[in-house]
């Protein structure tokens, strides 16, 4: 019997030789601008030689300062607790009537006109309404951050549902999944792209309006701080405030949202090739 | 022991017409229909496309509803295996048959045993996006049979497969039909899948459908695909068609 040598073609051999491409560090090219945005801040704050654009050290300092501080963490606890009730709220709203507009024609035309105004009305004007309306109640900032956050998340809910596959609908129902189980088990995993779109665009703006009524009707949380921060003209420490809170979004998006999401889409990765 | 299979399908008078989205023309796919399954008998309905072969499964399913006559079909328990198989993709091949099972008020655990009948025990944690075509129609009659139905339904249940792998699924079915009585409708286009698999074939035909022709399979089960007396049952039934 005689072996037959298979010669490898330009092709294969090119393949074969082919160097994987070199992976840096995940978060290399995230460090990369913020570096190169400290550089061009400081470059800026050196040209104008202002007051009102403290150079990094300076924030730096603040940020160090307020962080050294023990009331950091309560603050930051206090606007995320208010965040997170919010965002609660309007999520579970926000499931039980974007679902129902995606399936029922009169829930749909019932509730769109509120999902429209809901995504016109500014997010300061929810701020001011509540405040009027809850004064410093724990309610104030959870009412205006689900107000302005569901319509955002009922949309994508809604389209979402539209794109479910009718035929596991009929599936269900020929095998008498109950209802919980059709949300669990159907629903929720079919609207995870939808939910997941939603809840970025939803704490977006829960985040922008639980600022605004703090500064305007709340005696605590970072909205609090930054607008003692302003009315000290301390520019450094809005700014300081500021990085704070966009850490604290980062952390959320790198640490929690996108893990959640990698949990939930693994079935996709077995196809992927 | 297992209990008496009491379970019949009664159609009578059925009347059924949609109206075409496009053009808002209605269509009429069944008047005055009326067809019996006995219990524990497995009816096999053969046409051509359009015929209404898959609405009056749908019927029986309870996926539609008729515009007139009466369906009595009393409340069994329902085991079906559609032309694709309707899979929940982010869930185990286990999961989506234990979640059948369980819905069905009957211990999940048994969806093992069920995907081993069906050859799949190795498959069992994996999702079903790494399985093949008729892998995945695998697990579809794996989920249909392991809820215990009293009312198996199979809409052309291999039509989507390549007959070498179709050919396979059929025998398997046949295994599994033999296991318990159960009664069955059987919706296919294809009159050898017909004769191997039911007691009866029921051959429609015109708008609104028909029964055109009727025949009884005079064949013990299990059943050979190369068993001459199928393959003239299979002319006479295109013949009909």
């Amino acid at each position: 019997m005689t072996a037959t040598e298979v010669r490898p073609t330009r092709v294969s051999a090119a393949l074969a030789t082919t160097p994987k491409p070199r992976r840096g560090p995940r978060f290399l090219p995230a460090l990369l601008f913020l570096v190169l945005l400290a550089g061009a801040w400081q470059l800026m704050a050196v040209l104008l030689d202002s007051v009102l654009v403290p150079g990094v050290p300076a924030i730096v300092t603040e940020l160090v300062d307020i962080v050294s501080d023990g009331a950091f963490l309560d603050q930051l606890g206090i606007t995320v607790l208010r965040v997170a009730l919010g965002f609660a709220l309007a999520f579970v709203v926000a499931v039980a009537v974007g679902i129902a507009m995606g399936r029922n024609e009169f829930a749909r035309r019932f509730f769109e006109p509120a999902v429209l105004l809901g995504l016109t009305i500014p997010g300061l004007v929810w701020a001011l309404l509540c405040v009027i309306w809850f004064g410093i109640d724990l309610v104030n900032p959870v009412a205006a951050v689900a107000l302005s956050s569901a319509p955002a998340l009922m949309l994508q809910i809604y389209q979402g549902t539209r794109s479910v596959d009718p035929d596991l609908l009929e599936m269900a129902h020929v095998y008498r999944f109950s209802r919980t189980t059709r949300l669990r088990k159907l629903w929720l995993p079919a609207l995870a792209p939808s939910l997941f779109a939603g809840a970025r665009l939803g704490l977006s703006l829960g985040w922008k309006v639980i600022v605004l009524v703090e500064v305007f009707g709340m005696s605590s949380g970072v909205g609090y701080q930054l607008n003692n921060a302003f009315a000290a003209q301390n520019v450094a420490a809005v700014l300081a405030w500021t990085l704070l809170f966009a850490l604290v979004m980062a952390i959320l998006e790198y640490g929690i949202l996108q893990g959640l999401e990698r949990r939930t889409s693994r079935w996709r990765k077995a196809v992927s090739v | 022991m297992t209990a008496p299979v009491t379970t019949r399908v009664r159609l009578d008078g059925i009347g059924k017409t949609f109206v075409d989205a496009r053009s808002g023309t209605p269509q009429q796919v069944l008047a005055d229909f009326s067809l019996t399954v006995e219990p524990g008998e497995l009816v096999a309905v053969v046409g051509a496309s359009g015929t209404g072969k898959t609405t009056l499964l749908h019927l029986v399913a309870g996926l539609v509803q008729p515009d007139a006559g009466t369906l009595d079909r009393g409340d069994p328990r329902l085991g079906i295996v559609f032309q694709q198989p309707r899979l929940l993709d982010w869930l185990s091949v286990r999961e989506n048959v234990a979640l059948a099972r369980e819905s069905a008020g009957i211990d999940p655990a048994g969806a093992d045993a069920a995907l081993a009948a069906v050859g799949l025990t190795e498959y069992a944690g994996s999702y079903p996006t790494v399985l093949s075509g008729g892998q995945r129609q695998r697990v579809a009659v794996a989920r249909a049979f392991a809820v215990e139905p009293d009312l198996v339904l199979l809409d052309e249940p291999f039509s989507a497969l390549d007959e070498l792998t179709a050919r396979k699924l059929r025998l398997l079915l046949q295994d599994l039909w033999m296991e318990r009585s159960r009664t069955g409708l059987l919706v296919t286009h294809n009159p050898l899948e017909a004769a191997l698999l039911a007691d009866r074939v029921i051959v429609l035909a015109g708008r609104p459908a028909r029964i055109a022709a009727e025949y009884h399979v005079d064949r013990e089960r299990p059943r050979s695909a190369e068993d001459p007396y199928l393959f003239d049952l299979h002319s006479r039934i295109v013949s009909a068609l």
